[in-house]
């Protein structure tokens, strides 16, 4: 039963879900729809007890490291940080008319949250220099295709390209929309697929490995 | 009881789909066909790295990506579960430690379960442990920091991951490659597909990761939906090629086809 039960709650969900894409069914006062709606709520009540578990886990973690681990002080940072996140949000959810509380909340997002997230997001551009160091060395012959067309896009990008032999940047525009195309379109035309089909095992319980299980 | 516009064509093609994929199935399963699927060297790469990993005493990373369980990424995320599952089991069998790091909390439970039924199945529940399954963060870039600053610090020596990426998969790949770590990675995320081949040692592109769980299980249900998939393609190809036709006569007939 320990595996009956879930594969079969799989099955009338996903299928409720499917059909409420395509068919309307009246139910009475309810409908198909409405009821795919309803789910979609009891998702976000579940993902409650979920970031529940999760925080748990964060917390018994990063408390235990305080006692024994090298990274104590990273610990002590990610629960003090996630203290102060959480009763701010606390507070500010209870007294909405306080400007006080609720200004202290933006500004943590605004001016502590969004600048690390972007700091992170701007080390993309220092690994893609790396990566593509490495990735441009002619190791082979599939290396070397790719490190010529590699040069020859920046090139028709870049407007130097362009004073340096006019048809570059026509020959980067022409390479972008029709072989990458293609094979862009190839690739998700074939996951796509490979996708649908994932789903279809899982919600007729061929695939259960989800469940810990072969 | 009514269709929804614009929804039939979908719908006709999801039964058509789904019908080929079942009968493809009972037919492998008969033993009337037996397909075969071309190595994906990623996967094979998998015990490579993880007995790489044991003989340096250095732990694996798995990492199933930031999408969730219940949005257009979970294909992805739950392919990404059937290769953690047979992780699992390669390092059970290994004796190795792996750390699985979770940015959505939906998936964590799941996660939780998978691995320790497998270590479980291994005869090694000792080797689960509080730590083995860890919620990282659920904000995109605290995920990435601590997944790059785990991987520098334990210097991790098999870097897996596979699933549905976004921008963090290059900070992800590049810490990994700094430590020297094998890595295998797989997404269906087209942006991202490059910077994996660019920054990890194997790369599964799009359906590769879905074929995965047939692949490493040798399941014959399983396989029969991977051939099933093959014949899909070649209907969608032959859609493309009349869609191409019928645009370059000027025939709108499956453009009103795919709006029914």
């Amino acid at each position: 039963m320990r595996r009956e039960i879930p594969i079969a709650i799989t099955f009338v969900v996903g299928l409720i879900m499917l059909l409420s894409n395509f068919i309307a069914i009246p139910m009475g006062s309810y409908s198909l729809a409405q009821l795919a709606q309803e789910m979609g709520t009891w998702v976000i009540i579940i993902s409650a007890f979920a970031v529940g578990l999760a925080t748990v886990n964060l917390v018994l973690i990063h408390g235990h490291n305080l006692f024994s681990a090298k990274t104590r002080i990273n610990s002590l940072l990610l629960l003090i940080s996630m203290f102060c996140f959480s009763l701010v949000g606390i507070i500010e959810f209870h007294m909405p008319d306080s400007t006080f509380w609720t200004g202290l909340n933006q500004n943590m997002y605004e001016n502590v949250l969004s600048p690390l997230s972007a700091a992170m997001f701007a080390l993309i551009a220092f690994y893609l220099g790396s990566a593509a160091y490495r990735v441009f060395r002619m190791r082979n012959v599939d290396a070397t295709i790719l490190l010529i067309s590699c040069v020859v896009m920046m090139l028709g990008q870049a407007p130097i390209g362009a004073l340096i032999w006019d048809k570059f940047p026509s020959i980067a525009g022409w390479a972008m929309s029709v072989p990458n195309n293609a094979g862009q379109r190839a690739i998700m035309m074939g996951a796509a697929i490979g996708g649908f089909a994932v789903s279809l095992r899982i919600l007729f319980g061929i695939e259960r490995s989800y469940l810990g299980t072969d | 009881m009514s269709f929804i516009e614009g929804t039939r064509f979908l719908l006709v093609f999801s039964l058509v789909s789904g019908a080929l994929i079942f009968y493809m199935m009972t037919k492998v399963r008969e033993g009337k066909y037996l397909p075969k699927i071309r190595p994906l060297n990623g996967l094979d790469a998998i015990e490579e790295a993880i007995g790489r990993a044991t003989e340096m005493g250095r732990p694996v990373h798995f990492s199933p990506g930031i999408g969730g369980v219940t949005d257009q990424s979970a294909p992805q995320t739950m392919a990404a579960m059937e290769i953690l599952s047979y992780t699992s089991d390669l390092v059970a069998q290994y004796g190795n430690e792996m750390v699985v790091s979770i940015r959505t909390p939906n998936l964590f439970p799941i996660a939780q379960e998978v691995t320790r039924q497998r270590f479980i199945a291994a005869g090694k529940p000792e080797m689960f442990k509080e730590t083995t399954v860890q919620f990282f963060s659920s904000e995109q870039f605290a995920y990435s920091a601590r997944c790059m600053g785990f991987i520098t610090r334990e210097k991790v020596a098999a870097n897996i991951m596979i699933g549905a990426f976004w921008a963090e998969s290059l900070l992800i790949a590049e810490a990994g490659a700094s430590v020297g770590a094998i890595q295998v990675a797989g997404t269906a995320n087209l942006h991202q597909i490059p910077f994996f081949v660019a920054a990890c040692d194997y790369t599964l592109i799009g359906e590769e990761l879905f074929a995965g769980g047939a692949y490493l299980s040798q399941d014959k249900m399983e396989l029969g939906s991977i051939a099933a998939q093959d014949y899909l393609k070649i209907v969608s190809i032959g859609l493309v090629i009349l869609g191409a036709l019928a645009a370059t006569f000027q025939y709108d007939f499956l453009h009103q086809l795919l709006a029914k």
